[in-house]
């Protein structure tokens, strides 16, 4: 019966797959609309530093702190959510997004009146032991939202202009978003420092993505100017202090508690770049995002928010 | 009655092949402590149909003195086949059922030349013989029964050649459509492939030498023009077996002369060429229990009757020739198995088994060469050999790494194993022990840091032990203009190493991959070792 559920789910998916992917303009009609807000962007750091805190009520806080969540999500809404379940390892490594935040960010966009939840990710294990062992399967099935296996025919050659990547083959379902939450767990990364908020469009794209690593600064950056999120927060509940990305040893897991939310990308890596007591000026993304104007890692021009639970 | 039981089966059969996968609905609470040492199963009893086959429990019997799991099965259709004859061949046997279909809906044989081939032959007999050549050969030590046993040959042709087939086709058929410009086209291609893919597999799995499986599996269909259930007469060590019990079964065909015309209607219907026109002595062992010649009779000439008798069935008529060729083959197969010392001298570095493997020399006794821990690989590595286990392991599963790699928590691969030949292991034990398949060298002409062509840490980065078995080191090394190029250079630590292959595959310098790994130090054998003490 979940088998029929599923395909019915599915072929409404295909069935509200509406704008078309090849033209673009959803993009370039987000980015106007980028353009026109001249409010100052936000940035709001929870905490939970009360013994056996609830993650929902944190997450619920952080987003009221921001306005609330209708604020970025309108009724009718189909929303992509982009947790990062690359690897098939359980809640506890700190290698993926923390389920339970992943579960309240959905909740919360279904209060909304979101008209479909999606949970998208082009994973690095087999991507039915990932939603598995991540523990984002039973919150998709929980919740109602919809998970997006990555499948060849939903990889589509896109223009993503950027100074390394021309043309790259994109996972449709952004695409084909009303909006997008970028829903990153920070972690260790050897190569790039910190895999964030920014990395974590690597996850949205297909194609030969281990080449990627031969550039991986400005590849992160040509993504960041491609992918543009309603809103990011960065799971830093448990955060992977080395060996990263993969880990996989409780001794590379810190518990911080913290989730980070910010309307601009820049500013949300470089603050939860602290966490790993790190100044972000010395991470090569976010030097190189800065300096292509899509965000700042200077806090003090954001309206700065602290919640404490 | 028939028909309904063979549908049965048939369809029960295809459904264990689909459902031998990893589903794409596994949800597991994530509140209770999960962590990623969880062992997914499959739900379904995807070893149902090997277990119920006799040749399997045999051989792993006689050849690697192993009861299977389940064998009971087995043994309970064996007692139903002393009362009832080859009631399996016409009732349950999938492929005999394919068999029947295509022998029935496409005879090219009419009216007389049907009643001639289905007339008794000498060539029947060669299915004696190759059971007595596999027996034998499985009793000394070389356990080639998968190769003919019906249900891995079937499994086999539809896992490994007939569905990944198709669905290749398929996958063409949407990507063509999922590029085409006009829209509603790229929608039907999504939501076709949504309801397709489950059945040909997530990631439209290949197979190496499946071309050959495939073809193998299309000449023996092809048979069935020449003379009906060619195969199920002529070749199948199954059906041999089960003759030869059926020598004592109740189930008899009575035929009355009297009544008889001489129309040779049952003839021409006869399955297993098994004589049923009175006149001449029915063929017991010979007879698939499919009840069309009873059917065919309109003179009511023919009955079954289920009866005890004091004399026993008419003896399966094997020959003496097929016997002593049988015995005489069944003791030289396994000598030339062992001519190419696969077995005993020299390994093959490509020969990578799954994670659980027994020794070689237990692995050959024991695998089926069914294909079916093959199909369930989530990552498509494990591929059916072909010459990398010498002739005595042609098609058992290997795995290539620039195909897949093996999951470091999974263990889907023994927990099908119908005979045991890769144990079914736990996530724990795998990574404690741990369980090592090979190990990982580094090619330093070819990897990007090393030759100094750019930086690259893929290998470092999926390595999935902790701490890590490929671990990086700050360097300057001349890049291609003569300056000096500072990156972080892999090296492989063999003692952490488990041979997983996911750097291999995930390696971005195509062709032949920067790192590659192969077999040696592989935990299953104590020779195949390269660290002294470990």
């Amino acid at each position: 019966m979940t088998r029929r559920g599923s395909l019915k789910k599915l072929l409404q998916v295909s069935g509200t797959v509406a704008v078309s992917a090849l033209s673009g303009w959803p993009f370039s009609a987000r980015r106007s609309v980028w353009a026109k807000s001249e409010k100052k962007k936000f940035i709001i750091e929870g905490l939970g530093q009360t013994e056996g805190y609830a993650v929902k009520e944190l997450t619920e806080k952080v987003f009221e702190a921001a306005g609330g969540i209708t604020h970025f999500i309108s009724r009718g809404d189909v929303v992509v959510i982009k947790p990062n379940i690359s690897w098939a390892r359980g809640p506890k490594l700190a290698a993926a997004t923390n389920p339970e935040v992943l579960e309240s960010v959905i909740e919360l966009c279904y209060n909304a009146g979101a008209k479909k939840v999606r949970v998208a990710d082009n994973t690095i294990h087999d991507a039915r032991r990932c939603f598995a062992i991540t523990g984002a399967g039973v919150v998709a099935k929980k919740t109602n939202a919809d998970l997006i296996f990555p499948r060849s025919s939903l990889m589509k050659e896109m223009k993503i202009r950027g100074d390394r990547l021309d043309v790259w083959p994109v996972f449709v379902p952004f695409m084909e978003a009303d909006k997008i939450i970028n829903l990153p767990v920070a972690k260790d990364h050897v190569l790039s420092t910190l895999t964030l908020g920014m990395k974590n469009w690597i996850g949205a794209v297909g194609g030969r993505r281990n080449a990627l690593h031969q550039d991986i600064h400005q590849t992160i950056v040509d993504l960041a100017q491609f992918f543009k999120p309603t809103v990011t927060l960065i799971d830093a509940t448990r955060i992977m202090t080395k060996n990263g990305p993969s880990g996989g040893s409780l001794s590379d897991v810190a518990v911080k508690n913290t989730l980070i939310l910010s309307d601009d990308p820049v500013a949300a890596d470089a603050l939860a770049a602290k966490l790993f007591n790190r100044r972000p000026e010395q991470i090569g993304f976010i030097r190189l995002a800065q300096k292509q104007n899509l965000g700042t890692y200077d806090l003090q021009q954001l309206d700065q928010k602290k919640v404490v639970l | 009655m028939r028909r309904v039981s063979q549908t049965f089966f048939l369809l029960l059969f295809l459904v264990l092949l689909i459902e031998s996968r990893l589903p794409q609905d596994i949800y597991l609470k994530y509140s209770t402590l999960l962590s990623s040492e969880v062992d997914l199963r499959i739900g379904w009893p995807v070893k149902f149909f090997f277990q119920l086959d006799p040749l399997v429990w045999l051989s792993s019997l006689v050849s690697g003195h192993h009861l299977i799991k389940g064998f009971g099965w087995a043994l309970g259709l064996l007692l139903l086949t002393l009362f009832l004859g080859r009631i399996f061949c016409g009732f349950i046997c999938p492929l005999g059922t394919i068999h029947h279909v295509v022998s029935r809906f496409k005879p090219t044989l009419k009216g007389e030349r049907m009643v001639r081939a289905n007339q008794k032959t000498p060539s029947q007999k060669v299915k004696y013989f190759l059971l007595i050549t596999l027996l034998l050969a499985a009793i000394i030590g070389l356990n080639l029964f998968g190769l003919l046993d019906p249900i891995s040959l079937l499994f086999r042709s539809l896992a490994l050649a007939i569905f990944p087939g198709l669905g290749v086709g398929l996958k063409e058929l949407f990507d063509a459509m999922a590029s085409s410009d006009i829209k509603i086209l790229n929608q039907l291609s999504y939501t076709a492939e949504v309801l397709v893919s489950p059945i040909f597999g997530y990631g439209y799995q290949a197979y190496r030498t499946a071309w050959f499986i495939g073809l193998i599996f299309l000449v023996i269909l092809f048979l069935n023009r020449i003379r009906p259930r060619f195969w199920c007469r002529t070749l199948c060590p199954l059906g041999a077996l089960l003759g030869l019990c059926s020598r004592v079964s109740m189930l008899r065909l009575e035929k009355d002369d009297e009544k008889c015309t001489d129309c040779k209607l049952c003839t021409k219907s006869c399955q297993g060429a098994a004589s049923p026109i009175p006149g001449q002595d029915w063929e017991n062992a010979e007879c698939v229990a499919c009840f069309n010649c009873f059917n065919a009779c309109p003179e009511d000439a023919l009955s079954f009757k289920l009866r005890w008798s004091r004399q026993m069935n008419k003896r399966p008529d094997m020959g003496r020739r097929a016997v002593l060729g049988g015995l005489a083959a069944g003791i030289s197969l396994p000598l030339l198995g062992r001519l190419d010392g696969q077995v005993h001298k020299v390994s093959d570095p490509r020969l990578i088994r799954p994670p659980g493997s027994l020794r070689e020399k237990d692995f050959l006794r024991l695998c089926q060469r069914c294909g079916l821990c093959m199909k369930v690989c989530p990552t498509n590595v494990i591929n059916p050999t072909l010459a990398e286990a010498g002739m005595a392991g042609f098609w058992t599963p290997h795995l290539i790494m620039t195909q897949g790699y093996c999951e470091y928590t999974c263990t889907l691969c023994g927990s099908v194993c119908p005979t045991g030949a890769i144990k079914e292991i736990s996530v724990k034990e795998k990574i404690e022990q741990p369980i090592i398949i090979g190990s990982a060298y580094l090619d330093r002409g070819r990897c990007l840091p090393w030759s100094g062509n750019a930086p690259c840490i893929v290998c470092h980065e999926h390595c999935p032990t902790s701490p890590k078995a490929i671990y990086l080191r700050m360097a300057t090394v001349p890049g291609p203009d003569g300056k000096s190029l500072s990156v972080q250079l892999p090296y492989v630590d063999l003692k952490k190493c488990v041979g997983c292959g996911i750097c291999e595959f995930k390696c971005p310098v195509k062709g032949r991959p920067a790192i590659r790994v192969v077999a040696a130090g592989e935990s299953r054998s104590p020779k195949n070792q390269i660290l002294l003490g470990f």
